[in-house]
C-alpha cells in the first residue's frame, strides 16, 4: 500500500496491481526498488545541499565538538578522565575561552543559516518554485511515512515509503537541532552575563539555577543524540557505513536518493536531463521498460 | 710518651672521619630533635595497635618535618608529657600550649591560645550568646578537625617563573644574616603568610569532613551539602583544576581583615554572608567588582534535589525524561531497519 501523494508536479501513477512502479513522462515505468540496479559514485551523484548548508554544517559540527568537549570537561571536573583532557585544552581558563569563542561562532552559523533559511524561501517564492514537500517543514505525510516505514520494517510492506528531500528521522532531527540551539543559547548566555540577564528574567535567581542545569542537560541530551542517533543515521547504519560523502560534497548518492528520497529523485529528472538520460537508459538496459 | 703519641695516631684518623660525617649532616637535621626522639621515630613502621584495635603510626618523616611551618618546635614543645624516654603513650596534643618559641613583638612566650578566644565567639564555638552549651557539642571542631602540620609554600616574586624559594632573594639576606637555617625559615615563614597555604579544593575538602557529613548536616539543621553544592558550582569546577584564584569557603565566609576563627552565623548581622552584607562579598574588588548586588542573591549553595529545590528537581527529571525520551524510540527505529536490512524481502502476514 503506497502512500499516494498527487498535489506535487509529477503525479507517480501506481499501473501495476502491486503499485510498485511509477510512471514518470519521457523516462517510463520506474519500479521502487531500483536502487539496487542504479550506478552511484559514493561521493555523490545528486545535488542535495547547497555550498551555504555544507559551511553551516562545518561550523557547527566543529564547534559543537569543541563546545562538548570543552564543556563536559568543565562540567565534569571530578571525574578521572577530566584532568587529562583538560591539559588538552591548556587548563580551563584557556578551555572557557575556547567555549565561548566556539559558542560565539556557533551562534554566527545559526545566524549565517537562518538568513540562508529566508533569503532562499523569498528567493523560491519570487520564482514561484517554493514547494513545502522539499523543505524541513513537517507534513501530513511525515507521518503516514513513520507508520509506513515501520510496517516495512516489520514486514508488512514490500517497499519502503517514497520519502520527500526531508525524510521524517531528519526533520525530527532538524527541530532536535533548534530546540537545543535555542535553549543552550539561552541557558549560555544567561551563565555568561548573569547581571544582564538578571535584567530580563522575571526571577533572576531561578533562571540562573534553571539554566544552570538546563545548559548541562540539554548539552548531554544533545551529545547522545548525536553520537548514537545522528552518526549511526549518516554513517553507521548498513548501506551508509563507512562513510557518506554529503557533508562535503552537498551530493547524494544516486542509490541513497531512490531508496530514502524517492519524491526527490523525481524531482531530479525533471530538472537535470542528464540524469533523465541515465534512468531511460537504465530501464532500457535492465528490461523494465517493457512492464 | 711514645705511647701517647701512638695511642693518638691511632686515634686521629678516626676521629677526623667522625668530625668529617658529622659536620655533613645537614643542619636542618638539627632543627627540632633536641631530645633525639627520631632515634626510633624515623622507623617507618613504628607503629602500635591502641585499646581499641586502632592502628596508629608514630613515624616522623624528617624531610616533611623540617619544611612545615612547626619545624623550629622541639617534640618536646607540644607533646610536653613526654619527659624521658622509653616514654609512656602519649597523650593528645594541646594546641592551646605555650612553647619555648618567643614571640618577636611581644617577646612573651608563643601561644595560639587567642585563637580559643576567636573560637568561642565564633559560630564554630560551643557555647552560645546566652552562655548555654550548644546541642551535640560532640560535633563542633576542635583545631586538629582542620590543621595539620601545613608545610611551608615560599613564594618569590624575583624575576623567575617557579614558584618556592628565589636563590636571588636569598643573597640579599645573606649579606647581614649569616645563618642559612635562620634564613631559610624566616623566608618560608613570611612568603608562607603572605598568600593561601591551601588550594581552594584543600580547604573545600577540609570543611566537608563537617559540612558534607549527612549526619552532621541533619542534626545541626543545616540547609546544604556544603561542598557538594559549592562542587556544582563554576568556582567549585575551577577549584577542581587546581585553579588557586577561585573563591573557596573561607573567601566568602569570613569577614575581609578576620581570621577564619571569626567566622559568623549566617543570622548574625556582622557576618559576611549576611543577606546585607552578601552583595559585598561578590563586588569585592578582586572578584566581580562591576556586579551589582543582585549577583549574591543567586543561590551558591543549590543542590537541586527534591528536598531542597522540587522545581529543579523535576525540571532535571523533564530533561532525563526528554532524552529517553527521544533517543530510545529512535534508537529502536535504527535496530529495526538494520534488522530488516538483514531479511529485505522477508514479508509476514501476505505474500509479495
Amino acid at each position: 500500500m503506497a502512500t499516494t501523494t498527487e498535489n506535487i508536479a509529477i503525479t507517480p501513477e501506481a499501473t501495476e496491481p502491486e503499485r510498485d512502479y511509477t510512471y514518470v513522462e519521457d523516462v517510463g515505468n520506474i519500479p521502487r526498488d531500483i536502487y539496487k540496479y542504479v550506478k552511484s559514485d559514493p561521493l555523490g551523484d545528486l545535488p542535495r545541499y547547497s555550498l551555504h548548508i555544507v559551511a553551516q554544517h562545518f561550523l557547527t559540527f566543529l564547534t559543537f565538538l569543541i563546545l562538548a568537549s570543552t564543556g563536559l570537561t568543565l562540567h565534569f571536573a571530578d571525574l578521572w578522565w577530566a584532568p587529562y583532557v583538560m591539559s588538552l585544552f591548556g587548563g580551563p581558563d584557556l578551555a572557557r575561552l575556547i567555549h565561548r569563542f566556539a559558542a560565539a561562532l556557533m551562534v554566527l552559523a545559526s545566524v549565517y543559516h537562518v538568513i540562508t533559511l529566508i533569503a532562499g524561501t523569498v528567493q523560491k517564492i519570487m520564482k514561484k518554485q517554493f514547494n513545502i514537500s522539499r523543505t524541513q517543514i513537517p507534513i501530513l505525510k511525515d507521518i503516514q511515512d513513520i507508520t509506513h516505514d515501520i510496517r516495512y520494517f516489520l514486514g508488512k510492506e514490500p517497499y519502503r515509503p517514497k520519502m520527500n528531500k526531508f525524510m521524517y528521522k531528519q526533520k525530527l532531527h532538524y527541530f532536535a537541532i533548534i530546540w537545543g540551539t535555542f535553549v543552550l543559547i539561552t541557558a549560555g548566555t544567561t551563565l555568561l552575563y548573569p547581571e544582564m540577564m538578571a535584567t530580563i528574567w522575571p526571577n533572576p535567581q531561578f533562571a540562573q539555577d534553571l539554566a544552570r542545569l538546563m545548559h548541562a542537560d540539554e548539552a548531554i541530551m544533545a551529545i547522545t543524540v548525536i553520537v548514537f542517533w545522528h552518526w549511526s543515521n549518516v554513517h553507521l547504519v548498513p548501506g551508509r557505513f563507512p562513510l557518506q560523502w554529503s557533508f562535503i560534497t552537498g551530493k547524494i548518492t544516486r542509490e541513497h536518493q531512490l531508496e530514502e528520497h524517492f519524491m526527490e529523485y523525481l524531482h531530479n529528472l525533471e530538472e537535470i536531463p542528464e540524469e533523465k538520460e541515465y534512468m531511460k537508459k537504465l530501464l532500457k538496459d535492465k528490461g523494465f521498460e517493457t512492464k | 710518651m711514645k705511647f701517647l703519641t701512638r695511642a693518638f695516631g691511632y686515634c686521629l684518623l678516626p676521629s677526623l672521619a667522625i668530625f668529617l660525617i658529622i659536620s655533613f649532616i645537614p643542619a636542618s637535621s638539627f632543627a627540632s630533635d633536641v631530645g633525639n626522639c627520631l632515634l626510633c621515630h624515623k622507623y617507618p613502621g613504628i607503629s602500635r595497635v591502641d585499646e581499641d584495635g586502632k592502628m596508629k603510626l608514630f613515624y616522623v618523616n624528617e624531610s616533611i618535618f623540617t619544611n612545615s611551618v612547626h619545624t623550629k618546635v622541639k617534640c618536646e614543645g607540644c607533646h610536653t608529657d613526654i619527659t624521658k624516654i622509653p616514654h609512656e603513650p602519649a597523650k593528645k596534643v594541646d594546641c592551646l600550649v605555650e612553647c619555648h618559641i618567643v614571640e618577636p613583638s611581644s617577646e612573651k612566650k608563643f601561644s595560639h591560645k587567642d585563637v580559643e578566644t576567636f573560637i568561642a565567639k565564633s559560630v564554630h564555638g560551643k557555647i552560645d550568646e546566652k552562655g548555654t552549651e550548644k546541642k551535640y557539642i560532640e560535633d563542633f571542631p576542635e583545631c586538629k578537625d582542620c590543621h595539620d602540620n601545613p608545610l611551608y609554600r615560599p613564594l618569590s616574586f624575583f624575576k623567575k617563573v617557579r614558584p618556592g624559594i628565589s636563590e636571588a632573594s636569598l643573597g640579599r639576606c645573606r649579606v647581614c644574616h649569616k645563618k642559612d637555617e635562620f634564613i631559610y625559615r624566616f623566608y618560608n615563614h613570611i612568603t608562607t603568610r603572605l598568600h593561601k597555604s591551601r588550594s581552594p579544593l584543600n580547604i573545600a575538602e577540609v570543611c566537608a569532613r563537617c559540612h558534607d557529613d549527612p549526619g552532621i548536616v541533619a542534626r545541626h539543621e543545616m540547609s546544604t551539602k556544603a561542598v557538594f553544592s559549592y562542587g556544582e558550582t563554576f568556582h567549585g569546577k575551577a577549584a577542581q583544576y587546581l585553579d588557586e584564584r577561585v573563591p573557596d569557603c573561607l573567601d566568602c565566609h569570613v569577614n575581609k581583615g578576620e581570621s577564619v576563627h571569626q567566622m559568623l552565623s549566617k543570622e548574625n548581622p556582622d557576618s559576611s554572608i549576611n543577606d546585607k552584607n552578601r552583595g559585598k562579598i561578590c563586588t569585592n574588588i578582586d572578584c566581580h567588582p562591576n556586579a551589582s548586588p543582585k549577583l549574591a542573591t543567586y543561590a551558591v549553595h543549590s543542590e537541586f534535589n527534591l528536598d531542597q529545590s522540587p522545581a529543579q528537581y523535576y525540571f532535571t527529571v523533564f530533561f532525563i525524561i526528554l532524552t529517553g525520551g527521544t533517543l530510545l524510540p529512535l534508537m529502536f527505529i535504527i535496530l529495526l531497519d538494520i534488522i530488516r536490512r538483514f531479511a529485505p524481502h522477508a514479508m509476514i502476514g501476505r505474500k509479495k
